[in-house]
C-alpha cells in the first residue's frame, strides 16, 4: 500500500462535491449548451464522452504533474494552451446559441458556399448534427484543459504525489490516479445537468430553446472576456 | 424552500455564477425590450432588429453588467469584507487561547499559481505539535490544499504551498492555521492574481 492510496478517495469524494458546486457553474454552461444543441434527442452517450474526454485530460495532467514534481513548472507551461481553450470554448457556446437562436447561420459564419469546405465548420456541423457522437470525446479532451481552482488544487496534490514515488513510471501513475479519482467524481454532477438540460421531459421547448440561445450568447460572450483577461 | 436547502444554494453555487445568471436574465429582458422599439424605426431598412439588435444589445449590456457584478462581489458578506490580514503589507498576527500566532507568506507580493514558503511563528506558555495550514476560499469549495510546517528554530515553523487561482476572479483566500490540541485561527487576505 502506499502513502497516496487513501488520497485517491479523498479526490474521488473531493470531485464529487465540488462538481455539484465550482464545477456545475465553470462546465455547466458548455454541458447545457451540448445537450440543448441535441434538440431532445438522446443525450446520454455524447454526455459521456464529452466526461470521458475531460478525465482522460485531467489523468494526462496529472501524469505530467507526477512525473515534473511541481505544479507550477506544468501549469506555467499550459497558460496560454489553457487561455485559448477558454476563448474556444467561449466562441463554441456563442456560435452554437446564435445558430440555435437562427440569428445566423452556419453559411454566414463560415462563408455563403458550401458551409461544410473547411475543417472546422465541417467539424461544427458534425458536431451541431450530431450523427456521429464520437465528436464529444475529442471536445471533452480539449476542453479538459479548461482553467479551474478546484482542478488546479488537485493537480497540486498530483504533483506531491509524484514527488513520494521511487521511480519515473509510478511518479506518472500516483499523479495519473489521483486525478482520475477527481475526473471520475465530478462526472455525476455534470451527467445530471446534462440530462435535465436534454429538454426530453419538456413538453413545449420553443420558448425554452429561444430563452437559451440568447444565455448561450451570453454565456460564451463571458467565457471569451475571462479568457481575454486570464 | 427549506433553509438548509437556501444555505446550500448560497454556499455551494459561486457568486459569480450567482451574479452571472441574474446579468443574463436582465439583458435577454432588456435586449429583447429595447430591440422592439428599436424596430418601429429600422423599417424598411435592410438590416433585420431581432436578428442582429438583441445579441447586441445583449453584449452591450453583458459588458455593462460586469460593473454591477463587481459592485455585488464587493458587497457580499462572504467575500472582501471579511479580510483581516493585510499579507502584503507583511506578516499577520492572532491571538489563540493565550498564545500569538503570526502568519508570513514569502515572497512579496503574494500571487497565485506561484510557489510561496508560509512561515507561522507562535509565542505563548503552551507548548503544541507542529501546526498546519488549509488554505481555501469562504464559500467556494476549492478542493483539500493543505500546507505542512516543519519547525525551523524554537516556535517557528515553515512549509512550502500554493494558492491557487480561481478562474472566476476572486481574490479573497482564507489561510486556516491549526494548532493541534489547541485550536484553530482564521487569516483573511487578498492574493495577485
Amino acid at each position: 500500500m502506499s502513502s497516496t492510496d487513501p488520497l485517491y478517495l479523498v479526490f474521488l469524494v473531493t470531485g464529487f462535491t465540488v462538481g455539484f458546486g465550482h464545477c456545475v457553474g465553470m462546465f455547466g454552461p458548455i454541458v447545457v449548451s451540448l445537450s440543448l444543441n441535441l434538440k431532445g434527442r438522446n443525450v446520454l452517450i455524447p454526455q459521456l464522452l464529452y466526461n470521458a474526454g475531460r478525465v482522460i485530460t485531467y489523468a494526462l495532467l496529472g501524469g505530467l504533474a507526477g512525473i515534473l514534481g511541481s505544479f507550477t513548472i506544468l501549469t506555467s507551461s499550459i497558460l496560454s494552451l489553457q487561455q485559448g481553450v477558454l476563448i474556444f470554448a467561449g466562441v463554441l457556446v456563442l456560435l452554437m446559441g446564435l445558430a440555435m437562436g437562427g440569428w445566423i447561420s452556419f453559411g454566414r459564419i463560415f462563408g455563403d458556399g458550401d458551409s461544410s469546405s473547411t475543417i472546422f465548420s465541417k467539424w461544427f456541423h458534425r458536431l451541431s448534427a450530431a450523427r456521429s457522437p464520437i465528436v464529444y470525446l475529442p471536445l471533452g479532451l480539449l476542453l479538459g484543459l479548461l482553467p479551474c481552482g478546484p482542478v488546479y488544487t488537485a493537480l497540486i496534490a498530483s504533483a506531491r504525489a509524484g514527488m513520494e514515488a521511487q521511480t519515473t513510471l509510478q511518479d506518472f501513475f500516483s499523479g495519473m490516479g489521483l486525478m482520475l479519482a477527481f475526473g471520475i467524481g465530478t462526472v455525476p454532477s455534470l451527467l445530471l445537468v446534462g440530462k435535465l438540460a436534454g429538454l426530453g421531459w419538456i413538453r413545449s421547448r420553443h420558448l425554452i430553446y429561444k430563452i437559451s440561445s440568447v444565455l448561450m450568447v451570453l454565456v460564451g460572450i463571458y467565457f471569451i472576456i475571462q479568457g481575454i483577461r486570464y | 424552500m427549506s433553509s438548509w436547502f437556501r444555505a446550500s444554494i448560497n454556499h455551494e453555487i459561486p457568486l459569480c455564477i450567482r451574479g452571472q445568471l441574474q446579468s443574463l436574465i436582465l439583458a435577454a429582458l432588456w435586449a429583447k425590450f429595447i430591440a422592439k422599439g428599436v424596430k418601429g424605426m429600422l423599417e424598411g431598412f435592410w438590416i433585420s432588429a431581432r436578428k442582429v439588435l438583441i445579441p447586441v444589445i445583449a453584449c452591450l449590456l453583458m459588458v455593462m453588467n460586469q460593473g454591477a457584478l463587481r459592485g455585488a462581489i464587493a458587497a457580499d458578506p462572504t467575500s472582501e469584507n471579511l479580510i483581516n490580514c493585510s499579507i502584503q503589507q507583511g506578516p499577520c498576527t492572532k491571538d489563540l487561547r493565550g498564545m500569538t500566532v503570526t502568519l508570513d507568506i514569502l515572497p512579496k507580493p503574494v500571487m497565485a499559481m506561484k510557489d510561496l514558503k508560509f512561515q507561522v511563528t507562535l509565542s505563548g506558555e503552551k507548548k503544541t505539535a507542529a501546526p498546519y495550514i488549509d488554505l481555501g476560499m469562504r464559500g467556494m469549495n476549492m478542493g483539500p490544499n493543505r500546507v505542512e510546517l516543519r519547525p525551523v528554530k524554537d516556535n517557528v515553523y515553515e512549509g512550502q504551498g500554493i494558492i491557487v487561482r480561481c478562474s472566476s476572479g476572486r481574490r479573497t483566500w482564507e489561510a486556516t492555521v491549526t494548532l493541534p490540541e489547541v485550536g484553530k485561527v482564521e487569516f483573511i487576505f487578498d492574493v495577485i492574481y
